[in-house]
């Protein structure tokens, strides 16, 4: 039996945050992972592949754009196996690198699946080998949510993992599903060659966004790709020989389709239950998260629970800060969650970023708001690199000034939402936004003259027409 | 099952690192819970920090002279029953970690209100989760400053932002946290009253005198029947006069025997200046603060010229109408506090001086005659030496014989 006095399960970017703070605070840790690589869904399947596939897919769309420079490239030969290899080798980097960490660290790192067989036991799957922990942190993250109306069984049905894999470029792909994922995965087929579908049940793409701050990019793809059908529904999905045939119900959609392939991005399901975690006695909601308190505690007095195993958002970066508090409250530090944003960013082209509260849930809690858009259009930097659809919107309380929430549509909108979520966490309000100098010519100056455009005083465009 | 676990300074309310003076168990030592295992002290307090469980201690990870700071190893303890902690585990379970806002700030009271010698409560260590996690959106703060409340378990929302827009700063809340420890109840009204000059002035050559000198005081009882039959008897001539008075002519008879007394050091504390005149200081109460006239040539002077010459000095000083050379040239001093009560009181020598005799309340005490108990009129007397210059037998007898003086008037005569 191997005895431990800090068990983390999972090793993505939430357990080994948290394996690594509570050996650094003095812990004995082991960390169990059931793939053989470190880092979880987000270095092998997640974050980092894409990214990795979506900068392939930036450097091709610039050579398309680029004769507009007076540059004219040749149509890009592909060559599959050398995009995959890049993506590997950077994922390898990181993966090998948080192996590294754990060794410097003297965590033990298990390799199996792990399954609760007490609140002080875990097994491995397949296996007699018991460990015995003091303090656990779950850290099991989610898995694709696999609808068993859709074929899986058929390869051309793909989910995102599978989509990551690019065994071949198709030629006419339907994503099933408008928000990050989906977007990001038709980002890279699209650039690749492949003629993109998307269907969306909700009214907009990326659904949690506001519908201005998603235009940019929506008006965008509306004209790339093949159909953007939003409002609809797909009622089957059958696997026939010449492609994968669905069938719609919605009102701009036709009856139905065939198409090479079909990823499937319809959202992420909590791993917790596959662990078994009920026999150590954990509380589970009804949506399959297990329920925490603020210092990532669940109702088991030494079990600890963080990432997407606990709720949404689904987000690497939300669950290295849990994992940070959990490991923290462990070592007796009086920690807790208490961020007032986390910020949430699609990489696609042009990226959308958003941070605090959205307009619409502004609306919906009955707050009053001030709020300043400034479009790119008039930004010297965007026009310089050839892009004129950006916005910026910041939301401010009408009171007290204080910001509220900011959206950003455009280059490096994922990068630069980090300002506002700064603003947010030290209570900013638009005019110290505003005041602040920002170095021209960057795409950062937007967020400034979103606050000027709130505040009035700005001077690169006509401001706004006072209300009163 | 025997398991290792970790003992950890719990939170002892103070932000800083505190030393180590004592540790109170050693490897293979067996504990019991709450047995103190090491004893901190702080510039505020004194305090043993008690075991969180019973066991045997397998290793010490701090030794005497250590600073530490919540959360520090102090040592590891082998733990016998397995149950034990289970139970433990329950009772915590109950603990409700949006701890409120009473809830937190008493324990900020309870660990500064250790005053000489506290033991932490046992709470703060089996209760790590209770930590004030009310994110008051209207508290303007930044992370760390919320991260900061969170570790002294404060509210924001109590707090007065002193920063731009009313922003909370890391002062603010230190400020909140020390008001909490001075006085405990934020509506307890206090008021800061500047010190009187005299007080300020008296205050610095007080503590210095304090600081300085290592201070020796004998104390005595004296008999004073005689003396008090001679002051009854000039009454009823209405002649009136003080125990004081006596008292002045006694000193300055011994004060004659024993030069030492009347005397000064020199700055370095390298030589003796021996006085040949006999100058008096006498301790004033005065509406703001002590005053120390003196009274010059003693020994020249009448009882009667020794009485009036008090009774106008003392005026003079209340009223504030004391020349600053009448304050200057005394070679003891006297203080009595016997108009006002008390049984004895150790009181300061006036540097340069050497020596300072208190005088307390007369009081009628049943002495042994030899053959019975008698009511007798006992004055007592208290002399503060300075013991670089006066050795202990030198000040016992010094007072032996104001002892002998004062039971015995005629012996002033001498």
């Amino acid at each position: 039996m191997i005895k431990t006095q800090v068990l983390v399960i999972g090793s993505g970017p939430g357990g080994y945050t948290a394996a690594f703070r509570a050996a650094d605070l003095g812990k004995e840790v082991t960390l169990i992972e059931r793939h053989e690589s470190l880092g979880g869904v987000c270095l092998n399947v997640g974050c980092i592949p894409s990214k990795s596939l979506l900068h392939t897919a930036e450097v091709i769309n610039e050579t398309k754009h680029a004769s507009e420079l007076g540059i004219t490239f040749s149509k890009p030969k592909i060559d599959l196996k050398g995009v995959i290899k890049n993506k590997d080798s950077i994922v390898n980097k990181l993966t090998s690198g948080i192996q590294a960490l754990a060794k410097a660290r003297k965590v033990k790192v298990i390799n199996g699946y792990a399954k609760f067989l007490s609140k002080n036991q875990v097994t491995l799957d397949g296996t007699d080998e018991v460990i015995e922990f003091e303090q656990c942190v779950i850290s099991v993250g989610s898995r694709v949510t696999k609808f068993p109306m859709f074929p899986f069984e058929d390869k051309r049905v793909m989910d995102s993992t599978d989509a990551l894999l690019l065994d071949d470029i198709p030629k006419r792909m339907l994503v099933v599903g408008g928000g990050i994922i989906g977007l990001e995965m038709a980002t890279i087929y699209d650039a690749l060659g492949t003629e993109i579908t998307i269907v969306e049940l909700g009214s907009q793409i990326i659904p949690a966004a506001d519908k201005d701050i998603v235009n940019p990019l929506f008006k965008k793809i509306k004209k790339n790709y093949a159909n953007i059908f939003l409002n609809t529904k797909v009622t089957s999905m059958t696997a026939l020989k010449k492609g994968i045939k669905v069938v719609f119900e919605g009102k701009d959609a036709p009856k139905s389709d065939t198409f090479d392939k079909v990823l499937v991005a319809v959202g992420r399901t909590p791993n917790g239950i596959l662990i078994d975690a009920d026999k150590a006695g954990v509380n589970f909601n009804e949506n399959g998260f297990i329920e925490t308190d603020k210092q990532m505690k669940t109702n088991v007095e030494n079990i600890y629970a963080i990432g997407d195993v606990v709720g949404q958002p689904m987000l690497a970066h939300k669950a290295v800060h849990e994992a940070k508090v959990a490991a923290e409250v462990i070592c007796g530090k009086k920690s807790g969650f208490d961020a007032l944003t986390i910020p949430s960013v699609a990489y696609t082209d042009p990226e959308v970023a958003w941070t605090g509260k959205t307009e619409k849930e502004l609306k919906e809690a009955g707050i009053e708001f001030k709020k300043g858009i400034f479009p790119w259009a008039a930004s010297g930097r965007s026009l310089s690199i050839g892009r004129t659809e950006g916005v910026s919107k910041s939301l401010f309380d009408s009171k007290s000034g204080k910001i509220l929430g900011m959206g950003i549509c455009g280059t490096n909108a994922g990068d630069l939402i980090a300002e506002a979520s700064l603003a947010i966490e030290m209570g900013c309000d638009m005019s110290d936004i505003a005041l602040t100098i920002h170095a021209h010519p960057t795409l950062s100056e937007t967020t400034a003259f979103a606050a000027e455009m709130a505040e009035g005083t700005i001077t690169d465009l006509m401001p706004p027409r006072k209300r009163k | 099952m025997p398991t290792q676990k970790n003992v950890e300074l719990p939170d002892i309310g103070d932000f800083d690192a505190v030393d180590i003076i004592e540790v109170l168990v050693k490897v293979g030592d067996t504990v019991n819970e709450n047995d103190s295992i090491i004893t901190l002290e702080t510039d505020k307090a004194t305090m043993e920090i008690p075991a969180p469980f019973s066991g045997k201690v397998t290793s010490l990870s701090i030794k005497v002279g250590d600073k530490v700071v919540q959360g520090d190893l102090i040592l590891t303890l082998e733990s016998e029953s397995e149950t034990e902690t289970d139970s433990e585990v329950e009772t915590d379970s109950e603990v409700e970690t949006d701890a409120s806002s009473d809830q937190s700030d008493n324990k900020v009271i309870d660990n500064s209100e250790a005053t000489v010698t506290s033991t932490v409560s046992q709470d703060n260590i089996k209760q790590p989760e209770e930590v004030s996690l009310k994110t008051d959106s209207n508290s303007h703060a930044s992370p760390s400053i919320r991260k900061l409340a969170r570790e002294l378990g404060v509210s924001l929302s109590r707090i007065n932002g002193t920063g731009k827009k009313g922003r909370i700063l890391e002062k603010d809340l230190k400020s909140f946290v020390k008001e909490l420890v001075t006085h405990g109840n934020l509506n307890e009204e206090v008021e800061a009253i500047p010190l009187s000059r005299i007080k300020k002035l008296s205050g610095k050559h007080l503590s210095n005198c304090w600081n300085t000198i290592p201070h020796v005081t004998q104390f005595d009882e004296v008999n004073i029947d005689q003396l008090e039959k001679f002051r009854k008897h000039q009454k009823e001539k209405n002649i009136k006069l003080s125990p004081l008075v006596f008292i002045m002519k006694a000193v300055v008879q011994v004060l004659k025997r024993h030069p030492n007394f009347n005397a000064s050091l020199d700055e370095g504390g390298e030589n003796l200046i021996l006085k040949k005149y006999f100058n008096l200081g006498i301790a004033v109460d005065t509406p703001n603060g002590l005053l120390v006239p003196v009274v010059k040539d003693v020994s020249k002077k009448s009882l009667i010229e020794l009485s009036e010459e008090l009774a106008d000095i003392s005026l003079r000083a209340r009223e504030g109408k004391l020349d600053s050379s009448e304050m200057k040239g005394a070679g003891f001093t006297i203080s009595s506090l016997g108009g006002i009560g008390g049984t004895q009181f150790t009181p300061i020598i006036n540097s340069p001086e050497v020596a300072i005799l208190g005088v307390s309340r007369t009081q009628i005490k049943p002495i042994w005659n030899g053959s019975s108990f008698e009511p007798t009129a006992m004055i007592p007397l208290a002399l503060s030496y300075d013991h670089r210059v006066i050795d202990g037998a030198e000040g016992a007898r010094f007072m032996a014989e104001l002892n002998q003086v004062l039971s015995n008037i005629m012996e002033m005569l001498l």
